[in-house]
């Protein structure tokens, strides 16, 4: 099949481990989720509170910094701990949610709108290493706005920390991995499951902020029609507090529901968008004329 | 050694929902090129399928190579090339790019991959349009590139289903000669499934009939040629009982019938010219000559009017 000879061959070179194949997907899902520049300035956007809370460890350990800057008696604000990671969070992981939002409708739609999906699976890859795929590209995007630069913030502070601060505080890591990857795992679902369904990149864009937010009020009425408090369950914001908030070992604020319970009802919503997802992609891999 | 065969079906029945889609299929397919022939409902599309591992069989298996669908979808996908009937691509990508992509899915390296796509594009004749995205190829063009993106990864079966889905006459008769040529090629064994019998007469050399999910001929294509061509109807002038008692002297075996007509079915040792070497030498005219044409029209019209599965011409179930 020489471009010069124009004949057919068969290829006889070497080939790749099956048990990497799935990275392909992730590989060219990932180039075409930057391949707009919006993804790319939002994900720049999505930094900028890391860097500034570099910034922020850096004053707040420099004496010299603190002089020039006249904040020597700023120790409350710049006050280093678990209440500063907490908040860091909280505003990367919404960050997040918009990131996710922008680029979670390209990962599964374009596969499925012409048909797509039987190429992919007419060769070596499960549904499961498909959807697996989907799901590495929006956890690597994710974790690199999330954990990851809140954990070379926290080696950052405990590097410049002039008292011994590691140890006391390593709950803090642990603290920002289980929360960021809960929060990525939920958008990750969430996301392929309505990229998955829904076709046009605005509705499902919408729709994925909807999911988020909007069964918070529906939860509002619950609460106020059934004189109840498990209403709570379905405000996403509300639980994802609660259990970051508890994972930091700080103050619950308004605790209506059990932190086990808000724990339930995350993961429920990922279940559900995981056995969507699945349902999906099992009916359109074979196409019906 | 036991002579493995391309794809052999082992009672595969299938069910989806409630319904009963293919039932009982036996079979044993040795061909280079096999056709996939029946009429709408009648199983071909879940048959394909299912030997790609997206439907699983409610009982009996099948093997593609000796390897069981049920047990080794996985080695058999490796070694498939899929060309499905509907439009398949991403429309967003440049044609290079999706096939290169598929290649790597495949198990090609990324720059084998990509050398790949391009020889792939060349072949099939859309080399100056590989860099376009999908989405702005014509019907015929995304047909060709679904097919480039099923051979770039050389693989030992390729299942093209309804390759000239929507062709125009020139782009059929281009997808008819490429087709041909990758079966002439040797390396890879086909699999076409196609409404159109006379695709499946230019291009396979077997074909299996499907009839209401069962099995409704298996026929051998080449054999079915060969034994056509020792078959002939005569017109002639002068032609008496010497002549015919040349024939069987040849022996042919020879029937008579009014105004000169004979039908003649010679031995594989008799070719055609000593025919006419005996009449040139009685003096007997040879106005018309025709081989018998037992179509593959007729061999499908035949299968179908089977009130159920059973073997076909050449006596294989």
């Amino acid at each position: 099949m020489a471009v010069h000879k124009r004949s057919y061959r068969a290829y006889i070179g070497p080939v790749t481990p099956q048990r990497t194949r799935w990275w392909v997907i992730t590989r060219y899902s990932l180039a075409g989720a930057f391949s707009s520049r919006v993804s790319v300035v939002l994900f720049v956007i999505c930094l900028v509170p890391s860097l500034l809370a570099a910034v922020t460890i850096y004053v707040a350990n420099s004496e010299t910094a603190r002089t020039l800057l006249e904040l020597r008696n700023a120790n409350n604000i710049l006050a280093i701990d678990n209440r500063f990671f907490l908040r860091l969070m909280a505003v990367q992981g919404w960050l997040a949610l918009f990131l996710t939002a922008w680029v979670g409708p390209l990962m599964v739609s374009p596969d499925l709108t012409n048909n797509a999906l039987p190429l992919f699976l007419s060769r070596p890859i499960s549904r499961a290493e498909y959807v697996a795929a989907k799901i590495a590209v929006l956890s690597i995007i994710l974790s690199s706005v999330t954990w990851v630069p809140l954990l070379l913030l926290f080696l950052i502070q405990a590097q410049l920390s002039i008292t011994p601060w590691l140890g006391p505080n390593l709950f803090i890591a642990g603290a920002v991995i289980v929360g960021s990857f809960l929060w990525i795992a939920l958008l990750s679902l969430v996301a392929l499951a309505i990229s998955a369904y829904v076709r046009w990149r605005i509705v499902a864009t919408g729709l994925m902020v909807a999911v988020i937010f909007i069964p918070a009020g529906f939860g509002a009425v619950v609460n106020a029609v059934l004189r109840t408090k498990w209403g709570m369950l379905l405000n996403v914001p509300y639980t994802l507090s609660l259990i970051w908030a508890d994972l930091f070992r700080y103050p619950l604020p308004f605790q209506m529901v059990p932190v086990s319970a808000a724990w339930f009802s995350l993961l429920a919503v990922a279940a559900i968008s995981l056995i969507l997802l699945h349902k999906q992609v099992q009916a359109r891999q074979v196409v019906r004329g | 050694m036991r002579n493995v065969p391309n794809i052999e079906l082992d009672g595969l029945e299938v069910r989806l929902g409630n319904r009963t889609i293919l039932n009982g299929l036996r079979g044993s397919l040795q061909g280079q090129a096999i056709g996939l022939l029946g009429p709408n409902g009648s199983g071909k599309s879940t048959l394909i399928n299912t030997l790609l591992g997206f439907h699983a069989p409610s009982k009996g298996t099948a093997r593609v190579f000796d390897l069981d669908i049920c047990l080794q979808s996985r080695a058999i996908r490796s070694a498939v090339g899929y060309m499905p009937e509907n439009d398949a691509f991403i429309a967003n990508m440049s044609g290079i790019a999706f096939v290169r992509y598929m290649a790597e899915l495949a198990g090609l390296p990324p720059d084998q991959a990509m050398e790949r796509a391009h020889e792939a594009f060349f072949y099939v004749g859309l080399g100056e349009a590989r860099y376009r995205k999908i989405g702005t190829y014509s019907l015929g063009m995304k047909q060709l590139a679904k097919l480039a993106q099923s051979i770039a990864h050389g693989p030992k079966l390729l299942i093209l289903d309804e390759p000239t889905n929507g062709l125009d006459p020139l782009a059929r008769n281009r997808m008819i000669q490429l087709i041909r040529e990758i079966r002439d090629a040797g390396e890879t064994c086909l699999l076409i499934s196609s409404h159109l019998l006379r695709d499946v007469d230019e291009t396979c050399d077997e074909v299996l009939i499907l009839k209401e999910g069962r099995v409704a001929g298996i026929c051998n294509l080449e054999q079915e040629r060969r034994t056509n061509r020792k078959f002939l109807e005569l017109e002639t002038i002068g032609a008496g009982p010497e002549f015919t008692a040349a024939m069987h002297d040849l022996g042919c075996e020879c029937a008579n019938f009014p105004n000169g007509r004979m039908k003649i079915v010679m031995p594989e040792s008799v070719e055609i010219r000593d025919l006419y070497t005996v009449a040139a030498r009685q003096g007997v005219q040879i106005r018309r000559m025709n081989h018998r044409r037992d179509s593959l029209e007729d061999i499908f019209l035949n299968a179908m009017d089977m009130p159920q599965a059973v073997g076909a011409s050449n006596g294989r179930s």
